[in-house]
């Protein structure tokens, strides 16, 4: 990470010699290769680290660049006017991005094609109205005569302040990706539905990576203003957002300097040889295929693996954990009322008014054979699916039809059958990320400070497993019982006084299962949270839990100690013939 | 009276075409899950097929012979070399063929030129239709459409490869598991669905604007035709086609070209954010 930080910083000093290694005319054709690296830079936060991608960037690039261009044409040169133009034609883009961003994501279905494909239907839209609008931006014809900006020469100097927006958004996006928002963005990519389970509104967070990228390209686009002179509606238009997104690959989506890179590299070629090779663009859109299947790094990450065999400059330094923080939502007590819940996926049954009721700290076991509905209690707990019909309760307060990360945000932590970590964040990372759920603030997500929190219990949790402390791991490449062991420290990392656990041990060797009982046992006595865990084995189930709760054909069978439920005739017909 | 009745066929004839266009798309996406973003690329390809054989000299019809082996053979490298490893992974589907279409675009692009071509009428001259006088070959085309369309609907609700698709799409490991030979199946579905895209740019040809650029409108109505409509049968293909054709002719008629549009993508964004499965829900 050092050396790559190094190899940033050099490359843009790089940048800077430009005018005096060739000419001005090289940095000004230069400058405009920057503004649109700085677009893909965006787009790059938005692909390379959150997973989506927006294909209509130029939409705000061209917003950015309007506003700015009649800013500059009316100003006269009062700065103030300039200033507020330039606010403008920053957060005008960022705004509107944030609003469709939201409303998209909030719908599950937002990663994927409907997405990208809205993107693309509002840049084609945008390109309508700048075409039609003549009073406002010039029509076909473009807005033409800006000046140029105040202070600067076009041809010179303008090179510079191009630079400086290009160092400053490099750097304001390289401290947004390591900060706990940037963490957060890569989580989202990894598991989104994990996230949520920990009380994050992963919608808010892709929108305002969203609105970030969209801010950028406005900047960049009030640059392109006085750069050019003249804005045309192809400025907003379909052709420059999809270059951009293919330079963007092409360089590197996931590195900050890389979409930069092919940006200058894909346009000084493009310069030379559009006209002379009839077939250059085909050619680039071949790279771009190949790139995008088979190198997603892009040429950024040659350049970083050439730079790996240079001595590293210093090593890294894992952070302290030295802030010693409180959980807000510590270990009160719970009174979980399900009152005929019902549950119907087309045809099936699954739940067929379930109603129990649980409010005595402990660990409370759900047993049941397979398709009893255990596991689809757990879902309409924690809004992964929406009752049919019936009543949740939790703590007074109805649970029915809330998101995700609301529910976990009333005290609800889930793990997940199938262990789910975070597999490209290190083990470190994972356990920030439990630590934050619920307490982490919106200001917070941009501070350095959250890496360093710790708690009374990650002590604990790190003298039951030792491989939480081998903080620089990455997650994914621990053994699937350390995996498991992980999935559920983060779990109970939360404090939740509801901890909802299914099949703990699935998965664990016999010795491992033990050290899972150990610890569970301990945890649930230290935190007096209440637990309910979904268990097939019998003796993990004998040996944690005095209350027992019998589903079967998605209703309760039975409640009550182990003993009871063994003697009871209904369960005994249903397990044929009792007990392993 | 007039009026009505030529804004009346209008309206008929925008909602089959676009029905046309779409269905490719609610093929490849409605069934299989693949987000094909070179969709509008293959409906271009048809277009481009009826320029080649209208510059070579042959009747308009040849053209279909030619747009169909062109869009399957360029449909089947894709899938082998592409989707196939790609079906459970919807973005990079989105990735790869975002790419393709680029590419395809840009091919045609070199090749034929940027700028506009024109399709000769085959079926020049009008119709008496409700008392107005409507062209040849609409007319004609509406009424291929629609029985192009109960063919289909037939086929698919009687024949054996309808049942085959139909429990590949409802359980893929199930359908593999009673012999059904999903891998082949699916190839032939999305080789299905492009060549219909590219039937319908034949079709339309001598309609529209034919340049390389055309195919990305017809993937945007395309979709916000599936969002509407809902994925996976044919009657929410109609409907979707009616919604979005009809209020993109209404609108368009009453203000511009763009507030047709601007209603389009408001109309389908609502309908994402309200009614996510869209009007016809699968099941």
């Amino acid at each position: 990470m050092a050396s790559s930080r190094a190899i940033n910083v050099l490359f843009l000093i790089g940048l800077l010699l430009v005018p005096f290694v060739w000419d001005s005319f090289v940095a000004y054709q230069l400058g405009l290769f920057l503004l649109y690296g700085m677009v893909g830079q965006g787009i790059g936060l938005c692909w390379g680290r959150a997973g989506f991608l927006p294909l209509g960037q130029a939409l705000f690039f061209g917003i950015g660049a309007y506003v700015f261009g009649a800013t500059l044409k009316s100003a006269d040169g009062s700065g103030i006017v300039l200033v507020a133009g330039l606010l403008a034609a920053v957060l005008a883009p960022a705004l509107f991005a944030f609003g469709v961003g939201l409303l998209v994501f909030i719908r599950q279905i937002g990663s994927g094609p409907y997405f990208s494909l809205i993107t693309l239907a509002l840049t084609m839209l945008g390109f309508q109205l700048a075409n039609s609008m003549d009073w406002l931006t010039g029509g076909f014809n473009g807005m033409t005569g800006i000046p140029a900006l105040p202070g600067t020469d076009t041809y010179e100097t303008l090179y510079y302040v191009i630079w400086a927006a290009l160092v400053l958004v490099s750097g304001l996006l390289a401290y947004v990706g390591t900060a706990p928002f940037g963490q957060l963005l890569g989580a989202t990519a990894q598991n989104e539905e994990r996230l949520q389970y920990f009380g994050f509104n992963t919608a808010l967070l892709k929108a305002i990576a969203f609105a970030i990228s969209a801010a950028v390209a406005g900047l960049a686009g009030a640059l392109f203003a006085p750069h050019q002179g003249i804005v045309t509606p192809q400025a907003v238009g379909f052709l420059l957002s999809a270059e951009i997104v293919v330079w963007t690959a092409v360089g590197g989506r996931a590195s900050l300097i890389g979409p930069v890179l092919g940006a200058i590299l894909i346009g000084f070629m493009a310069s030379e040889l559009r006209d002379s090779f009839q077939y250059w663009e085909v050619l680039i859109a071949l790279i771009f295929v190949i790139v995008v299947i088979r190198f997603p790094g892009g040429l950024w990450s040659l350049v970083e693996g050439l730079a790996r065999r240079a001595p590293s400059l210093g090593a890294k330094r894992a952070r302290e954990r030295d802030i010693g923080i409180e959980k807000s939502r510590t270990d009160g007590p719970v009174d979980l009322v399900f009152e005929d819940v019902e549950l119907v996926l087309g045809p099936v049954r699954i739940l067929d008014k379930l109603s129990f009721r649980i409010e005595t700290p402990g660990v409370h076991s759900i047993i049941g054979p397979n398709g009893a509905g255990k596991t689809s209690a757990f879902n309409v707990l924690t809004g992964r699916l929406k009752p049919t019909a019936g009543r949740i309760r939790y703590n007074g307060s109805s649970v029915g039809g809330l998101s995700r990360h609301r529910i976990a945000r009333m005290g609800i932590a889930r793990k997940l059958q199938i262990p789910s970590v975070f597999p490209d964040l290190s083990v470190g990372r994972n356990v920030d990320i439990a630590l934050w759920a619920g307490d982490l603030t919106h200001s917070q997500m941009f501070t350095l400070r959250p890496f360093r929190w710790t708690t009374p219990l990650l002590g604990e949790m790190q003298g039951i497993f030792p491989f939480l402390g081998e903080a620089d791991h990455s997650a994914g490449s621990l053994s699937l019982g350390q995996r498991q062991m992980l999935d559920f420290a983060m779990t109970c990392l939360t404090q939740s006084p509801l901890l909802l656990l299914d099949e703990p041990c699935a998965a664990l060797s016999s010795s491992e299962t033990g050290e899972m009982i150990d610890a569970i046992e301990k945890i649930v006595a230290l935190t007096g949270s209440t637990a309910i865990i979904i268990e097939h084995d019998m003796q993990v189930v004998e040996r944690l839990s005095d209350h027992v709760l019998v589903l079967n054909q998605g209703a309760l069978l039975a409640n009550g100690a182990m003993e009871e439920i063994r003697a009871d005739p209904a369960v005994r017909a249903v397990y044929g013939g009792g007990s392993k | 009276m007039d009026l009505v009745a030529l804004q009346g066929l209008n309206f008929v004839y925008i909602s089959l075409t676009l029905a046309l266009v779409a269905l490719g798309l609610a093929v490849v996406f409605g069934l299989l899950g693949v987000m094909n973003m070179a969709h509008g690329e293959f409906v271009m390809l048809g277009a481009y097929s009826v320029l080649v054989v209208q510059n070579a000299g042959l009747p308009f019809l040849a053209a279909l012979p030619l747009a169909l082996a062109l869009c399957a053979a360029v449909g089947w490298l894709l899938e082998f070399l592409v989707i196939r490893h790609l079906y459970r992974r919807p973005f990079d589907t989105l990735l790869a063929t975002w790419g393709l279409a680029i590419l395809i675009r840009e091919i045609v692009e070199a090749s034929f030129g940027r700028d506009y071509k024109s399709i000769d009428q085959s079926l020049p001259g009008t119709v008496d239709m409700f008392g107005v006088d409507y062209p040849a070959y609409r007319i004609v085309l509406m009424a291929l459409i629609v029985v192009f369309f109960i063919g289909l609907l037939v086929w698919y609700s009687r024949s054996n490869t309808g049942a085959r698709i139909k429990a590949m799409v409802s359980n893929p490991a199930l359908a593999t598991a009673v012999g059904i030979n999903t891998a082949l199946l699916a190839r032939g579905a999305f080789i299905f669905g492009v060549c219909m895209a590219g039937l319908a740019g034949v079709a339309l040809s001598p309609l529209v604007r034919v340049e390389p650029y055309m195919g990305l409108d017809y993937l945007l109505s395309s979709f916000f035709i599936l969002v509407v409509g809902g994925l996976g049968s044919l009657a929410g293909l109609l409907v979707g086609s009616t919604v979005i054709g009809g209020s993109d002719a209404i609108v368009s008629a009453i203000t511009s070209k763009t507030g047709g549009y601007m209603t389009v993508l408001v109309i389908s964004i609502l309908f994402l954010w309200l009614r996510p499965n869209g009007i016809v829900a699968r099941d």
